[in-house]
């Protein structure tokens, strides 16, 4: 069953008991975000805040978060999955449609929700409850939609994911970091060529797109298509009223505008995904808004970052895994690997992540770690944790043994360099003169990333203690019949029945 | 005084004992039911009804592994095995065990020993769980109980049947020598979780002590038996007296994690009698699996010891807690510390290198840090050291570390220490505050949305 909108995946979560809507005001002020950081912390429900100062619009506080048990529950449901779903039938499920791809429909502004209010002429973009996240953070912030750029030299649109800075009623600064698709194609193609680029941030997009959004699709390939596999129907296309992007139809708004050349507006600091307070603040691209299109109250969804680390989950973390996951999984066995799955590691979303894989040669692993690190959008992963095939890397209990007792600090930690690579300069063991302020987003100074073959040595054993599938499933059924409950633990999973 | 039978009735009262009432065999079965639960966090598991004269009991010293929830304490069933209650905190915990606190013997409560002797010793009768692979019924949580020259000690034992009157024994090659030869002795199963804190202290570490019992009475108020010269622990589910011998062989078979710890000797026990409770229960450990008792215990025991030692050898106590975290089976090593000066890092990580043959990785946190929070540890690790610069590798000439599964021949290889810390030569202005609930939100904001809470729809008890 597919979930064509947001406001559908929202009523979905609400028939499931997992949202609360709150009609009494609550601010955008740091309000919202401190009730839906301790909805986060306490894995409760999602909050849907009907009321705050504006009245023009509605806010969802990180309506993607999982549960702390099961991170890509939530996802699941906006890919219209069926609700027990096991992890790994979460990723072949998602794996098999992002192999599925489906060509959007267009459809005309009439049959457009996000054309129900068109605001060509007297532009505001402070008409709208941009929530102010963390005390300390450089301003308020859209962070998450989806910001749809095209390629100047091809059809080729790239559709992701990138913080929004408001600055006042026309103007915001957009987190554009080289080293990322569409910061590439402002920074090396339009601002050399001193051209604006034209976008479209999509707030409240369908659950789809939002998912297709984060994902590491290939340069060249058409993100819109990849969000009509994962939904399993076509994405529903309008143009937009300022420029000829092509948006969906569904989303709860559309900014449309440029991104003009040469010109910075402060960005930052920021509590960012790696759970610290970001800083300091820094110049980048500025953003003029030409038209605003949405629905009636529209439902604007943000993401208290920062709250995805540890234990709790938020939109970004659970999208993590949900999301990243599955899709570099496929490219990976697309590149040519041969791997079982790659997954981030929960607590710690984008920077580390893990590989199980049956191919543990050292030669191979240096090789798939080098492709990795090559590509576009590593900037901000620092490690990749090799594991063997039958240990679960979404299992951090797991993956942590195999990295106490397999990874020999002797012959098992492998960076390449130690001041020869790129980094964002979203992090925290940098100083701010090696962050610096470079025109294109990236780290002035250059930094180490490594791989660590946390797989067996030909000469250990496998545990000798893992029993198979049946085995396992008899003694589950005498602990559950003692009395263990099932539901809250990760028991025999029908999904590895197969492996 | 807390009995294993105490302790049971304990854990089931808070939900944390589950009874198998199903037959479940000794010959691997009870192994296989106990390693399921305890690598899905299971409550323990008392199997009710098996095919010797003893019930078995695992996970009674062990807990739910960290990673997987902010609300799991995998100290939590030892605290309370020792009467420190359910709620004790980590640190509170190292306290107790690295004070080292001994009791006079002659102030402990002596009572009869709660099991009685059986008219024939047939020790296969027990009924002992194995693990796959091995085919004899083993001993993995017991201790052999020894008197020399008026003092009794208790040391670690592990081991199997090997024939209806002789066990074959491993045990701290230090024991051994301190026996000095063939000695009477008891070999005692399902006892206190104190006298086997105790025997861990005593033997399987550098500094350890003799009068382990003595210990164990420091630890909690157990009563203790005379049998023959010797003490033993009074509230013993089972009890077998005979006679200990070093022997000159090797030992095979799956090891407990202690043996990584210390050197180790094989010996022989003949058994003259057996003496049994009433409804006897026998915690034992599935060799080889994740989070076991063993791993629990000894964990505890040398991070305790640690602890005592790196805040006594500068002179000051900078250091909040250590922790060998279970789920990497004593291969990884956390320390929470005050990075006194620059480079104190790296002193206190090749400390603990010296002070422990377990670990060749260590983990250096700010004072900060939680221990009930191994998630954001790890998140530290990931994220707050340099990937370059903060990860410190040793010339590849260190001895090699007992826990990994890596260089078991003895080969010499590199230790790995991360600092997580922030450079003590950063400005304050460089270091990034955490994104928490408090540093986020003004005390206004906060105290509304906590105030609001329950009326806004949600669920779940707040802070």
């Amino acid at each position: 069953m597919t979930v064509d909108s947001f406001r559908e995946y929202l009523q979905k979560l609400e028939a499931e008991d997992q949202l609360t809507r709150i009609e009494e005001p609550v601010s955008w002020n740091l309000e919202a975000s401190a009730i839906t950081m301790l909805a986060n912390e306490h894995d409760d429900k999602i909050p849907l805040f009907e009321s705050n100062e504006t009245e023009s619009a509605q806010l969802a506080g990180d309506p993607y978060r999982g549960s702390q048990r099961r991170p890509w529950d939530r996802i699941a449901l906006g890919m219209g999955m069926p609700p027990d779903v096991s992890r790994r039938e979460f990723y072949e499920m998602t794996i098999d449609r992002l192999q599925d791809p489906r060509d959007p429909e267009s459809v005309s502004a009439s049959d457009a929700p996000c054309k129900e209010v068109v605001n060509t002429d007297d532009v505001d973009l402070l008409d709208y409850p941009w929530p102010y996240i963390h005390s300390g953070d450089g301003g308020r912030y859209s962070n998450l939609h989806t910001l749809v750029a095209p390629d100047p030299d091809s059809d080729w649109v790239d559709w992701s994911y990138h913080r929004t800075m408001i600055h006042d009623s026309e103007t915001a600064s957009v987190l554009l970091l080289a080293g990322e698709q569409t910061p590439n194609l402002y920074y090396y193609k339009y601002e050399r060529r001193d051209e604006p680029m034209p976008v479209a941030i999509v707030v409240g997009a369908e659950p789809a797109v939002q998912f297709s959004s984060v994902m590491w699709i290939p340069t060249g390939r058409s993100e819109v298509e990849f969000a009509g596999g994962l939904k399993g129907s076509p994405i529903e296309l309008v143009p937009c009223e300022t420029n000829d992007l092509m948006v969906p139809a569904t989303a709860e708004m559309v900014i449309e505008g440029e991104i003009v050349p040469n010109a910075r507006r402060d960005e930052g600091p920021f509590g960012d995904y790696f759970g610290y307070m970001h800083g300091p603040r820094r110049s980048m691209p500025a953003l003029e808004v030409t038209a605003i299109t949405h629905q009636k109250r529209p439902i604007v969804p943000f993401c208290v970052e920062g709250t995805g680390v540890g234990y709790t989950e938020n939109s970004t973390s659970s999208m993590e895994i949900g999301c990243v996951g599955p899709d570099a999984t496929l490219g990976l066995r697309a590149g040519g690997f041969d791997i079982d799955l790659c997954v981030p590691w929960q607590s710690t979303p984008r920077t580390v992540y893990v590989i199980s894989t049956n191919s543990t040669s050292p030669g191979y692993l240096h090789e798939l770690a080098n492709f990795i690190f090559t590509t576009w959008g590593m900037l901000h992963v620092d490690f990749f944790v090799f594991v063997d095939a039958d240990v679960d890397p979404l299992d951090q209990r797991a993956v942590l043994e195999s990295l106490a007792l397999h990874a020999d600090p002797d012959e098992d930690f492998h960076q390449f360099g130690v001041e020869t690579m790129p980094k964002v300069p979203l992090n925290i063991y940098q100083t701010p003169s090696e962050k610096g302020n470079v025109q294109t987003g990236t780290s002035k100074a250059k930094t180490a990333k490594a791989y660590i073959d946390a797989t067996r040595g030909e000469d250990e054993a496998p545990d000798p203690t893992v029993e198979d599938v049946d085995t396992r499933y008899w003694a589950q059924t005498l602990l559950t019949d003692a009395g263990a409950n099932a539901d809250h633990l990760q028991f025999i999973d029908p999904g590895e029945t197969g492996r | 005084m807390t009995s294993l039978k105490v302790h049971l009735d304990a854990l089931r009262a808070a939900d944390d004992l589950l009874t198998v009432d199903e037959r479940v065999h000794w010959d691997e079965e009870g192994a296989i039911v106990a390693t399921e639960a305890l690598r899905h966090n299971c409550e323990a598991i008392h199997f009710g009804s098996t095919s010797g004269e003893v019930d078995f009991a695992s996970g009674v010293y062990a807990g739910p592994d960290q990673i997987s929830s902010r609300h799991h304490r995998p100290w939590r069933r030892i605290a309370a095995s020792i009467g420190l209650g359910r709620e004790c905190e980590y640190a509170d915990l190292l306290d107790v065990l690295s004070d080292r606190e001994m009791r006079p013997i002659e102030d402990a409560v002596f009572v009869d020993p709660a099991a009685t002797v059986e008219d024939d010793v047939d020790l296969y009768s027990l009924g002992l769980p194995t693990v796959a692979d091995e085919g004899r019924q083993l001993l993995t949580l017991g201790l052999v109980a020894v008197e020399r020259d008026g003092t009794t000690s208790w040391a670690p034992v592990r081991g199997y049947v090997h024939r209806s009157s002789r066990l074959r024994i491993s045990v701290p090659r230090r024991f051994v020598d301190w026996c000095d030869g063939e000695r009477p002795a008891s070999v005692v199963l399902g006892v206190p979780g104190a006298s086997l804190l105790a025997a861990l202290q005593g033997w399987t570490q550098d500094g350890g002590l003799i009068k382990v019992p003595q210990r164990a009475c420091g630890l909690d108020d157990i009563p203790l038996s005379r049998v023959g010269d010797r003490v033993v622990p009074a509230s013993a589910e089972v009890r077998v007296d005979g006679t200990i011998r070093p022997v000159d062989e090797s030992f095979e078979g799956s090891s407990a994690i202690w043996e990584r710890g210390c050197e180790t000797a094989t010996a022989v026990f003949d058994a003259d009698s057996l003496a049994l409770r009433e409804d006897p229960v026998v915690p034992f450990t599935p060799l080889g699996a994740p989070l076991t008792d063993d791993i629990h215990l000894t964990s505890l025991v040398e991070a305790a010891a640690l602890f005592r030692r790196v805040n006594r050898y500068w002179g000051v106590s900078p250091v909040s807690w250590i922790q060998l975290p279970v789920e990497g089976r004593l291969g990884l090593c956390l320390v929470s510390s005050e990075i006194l000066y620059s480079g104190f890092d790296w002193q206190l990580a090749n400390a603990l290198f010296s002070f422990s043959e377990f670990f060749d990785k260590v983990l250096v946190l700010d004072e900060y840090a939680e221990p009930t929070d191994l998630a954001r540890a790890l998140d530290d690790m990931w994220v707050k050291a340099h990937p370059g610069n903060d990860w410190i590798f040793s010339d590849p000439n260190a001895p090699a570390a007992s826990a990994p599964m890596y260089r078991r021949d003895g080969e010499t290889g590199s230790r790995l220490y991360i600092s997580a810390t922030w450079d003590p030569r950063w400005d304050e202005d460089y270091i990034a505050p955490r994104v928490t609930f408090e540093s986020s939100f003004p005390e206004n904001i906060r105290e509304s949305a906590l105030d609001r809470w329950n009326d806004l729809g949600f669920d779940e008890e707040i802070r």
